[in-house]
C-alpha cells in the first residue's frame, strides 16, 4: 500500500541520525543521546503498529501480541521473522534475530596487523557505536507494544554480530 | 641468434597456486590519492617501501589515464578529464599486461580506483572489478563504523574480498 522508499536511503538516514545525536547534539552525554534515539524509535513503533494491525482483531494476551511482533511486524519491517523466541512465562521475552538487517554491514578489523586498531579502547568505542545503533529498534518494539496496550522495557544484546537479541520485560 | 620471444629466456609467469589464488595483490585509492586498501596474496618480490609503492602506483595510473584520453583518435570532443564518468564511458584504459602479470583498473564516478594484479593469462576483469565495487559499497560505504577517506578496516569486506578473489579463474 502506498509509496516506497529505497533501502539505502533508510540505512543512510539511520546511520546519520545515530552519528548526529552521538557526535553533535549530545557529544559527551551518550545517555541522553541514547534516550533521544530510543524516543524516536518509540514514536515510529507506535505509528507502525497502528498501521499494521488495521484489519486485525484485538490480541487476547501478551503472548499473542509478542508473536505478532515476531512474525507479521518483523516481516513488514525487515522482510523476515524473528528466528527464536524465548520466554520465562513471567513477563520476560527474548527475541533473537540471527541476521539483523541493520547490523549486517557493520564490522571492524580486530586483527593487530593494522597498527593501532588492535587497541582495546578503539574496539570498545566501536562496540559503543554498535550499541547506539540498537536503541532505535528497541524503541520501535517498545512503541509497538505500548500501542497494543502492553507497557514494557526493551534492551538489546549483541554478543555476536550479526545476530542480536532483544529482551522485552513487561511491566506488571 | 635469438634475442626475443624464446620462452627459455624470459621468465615464465607464475603458476596459479594450489589454493586457486590467482591474484597477486589489490589496491584501492580514493580521489585524493589516499590508499584505502592494499591487500597482498602472493607477492614474492618487494622493490619499494609501502609509501613509495602506493605513490608510484597512483601516479602511474593518473598519467596513464590522461595519456590514453589525450591520445584517443576517435573522440572529436575536447578531453574530459576530471569529470565523473561511469566505467566504460568516455575513454579510459582498463588493463595492461606484461609477461609476468596483468594489471586491471577501474575507476568509479566517485573517484574510487580499483587495481587488481593477477597472472597474465587472466581474461577481462571488468566485471570482476564491478563486483568488487559492489562489495565495497555494501560493506564499506554502508558501514556505520567506517569514516570515508581513511584506511579500510572492515572485517566483512576483507573476508568477502578474499573469498571472491579466490574464485577468479
Amino acid at each position: 500500500m502506498g509509496r516506497e522508499v529505497s533501502e539505502s536511503c533508510i540505512d543512510n538516514l539511520l546511520m546519520e541520525m545515530v552519528s548526529t545525536y552521538c557526535n553533535r547534539f549530545y557529544a559527551n552525554k551518550p545517555e541522553l543521546a541514547a534516550r533521544r534515539i530510543e524516543a524516536i524509535g518509540y514514536q515510529v513503533g507506535h505509528q507502525l503498529s497502528e498501521r499494521y494491525t488495521m484489519e486485525r482483531p484485538r490480541f487476547t494476551d501478551h503472548l499473542e501480541a509478542i508473536k505478532f511482533i515476531c512474525k507479521d511486524f518483523w516481516s513488514e519491517l525487515f522482510k523476515k521473522q524473528i528466528d527464536n523466541l524465548k520466554t520465562n512465562h513471567r513477563g520476560t521475552f527474548v527475541l533473537q534475530d540471527n541476521h539483523f538487517r541493520w547490523l549486517t554491514r557493520m564490522s571492524i578489523d580486530q586483527s593487530p596487523e593494522n597498527g593501532a586498531s588492535g587497541e582495546p579502547s578503539i574496539i570498545a568505542d566501536d562496540k559503543a557505536v554498535e550499541s547506539m545503533h540498537l536503541y532505535f529498534p528497541c524503541g520501535i518494539i517498545r512503541g509497538a507494544l505500548s500501542n497494543l496496550g502492553i507497557p514494557c522495557a526493551v534492551s538489546a544484546d549483541i554478543s555476536n554480530l550479526p545476530a542480536c537479541s532483544f529482551v522485552v520485560r513487561i511491566k506488571a | 641468434m635469438q634475442f626475443f620471444g624464446g620462452s627459455e629466456i624470459s621468465p615464465s609467469p607464475p603458476v596459479p597456486t594450489a589454493t586457486g589464488n590467482n591474484a597477486h595483490m589489490m589496491y584501492i585509492f580514493n580521489r585524493n590519492g589516499v590508499c584505502l586498501l592494499y591487500r597482498e596474496w602472493n607477492r614474492p618480490l618487494h622493490t619499494l617501501n609501502p609509501q613509495q609503492d602506493h605513490k608510484l602506483m597512483f601516479g602511474l595510473l593518473f598519467s596513464l589515464k590522461s595519456l590514453t584520453a589525450k591520445m584517443d583518435p576517435t573522440n572529436a570532443e575536447k578531453g574530459n578529464l576530471g569529470i565523473p564518468q561511469l566505467p566504460g564511458q568516455g575513454c579510459s584504459f582498463h588493463s595492461f599486461r606484461t609477461n609476468t602479470y596483468k594489471l586491471s583498473f577501474m575507476e568509479t564516478p566517485s573517484g574510487i580506483k580499483f587495481i587488481l594484479i593477477t597472472n597474465p593469462r587472466t581474461g577481462d576483469l571488468r566485471e570482476t572489478l564491478k563486483y568488487i565495487y559492489n562489495l565495497y559499497v555494501e560493506y564499506v560505504a554502508k558501514n556505520a563504523l567506517y569514516t570515508p577517506g581513511t584506511l579500510i578496516k572492515c572485517e566483512l569486506f576483507n573476508t568477502a574480498l578474499d573469498q571472491y578473489v579466490r574464485s577468479i579463474a
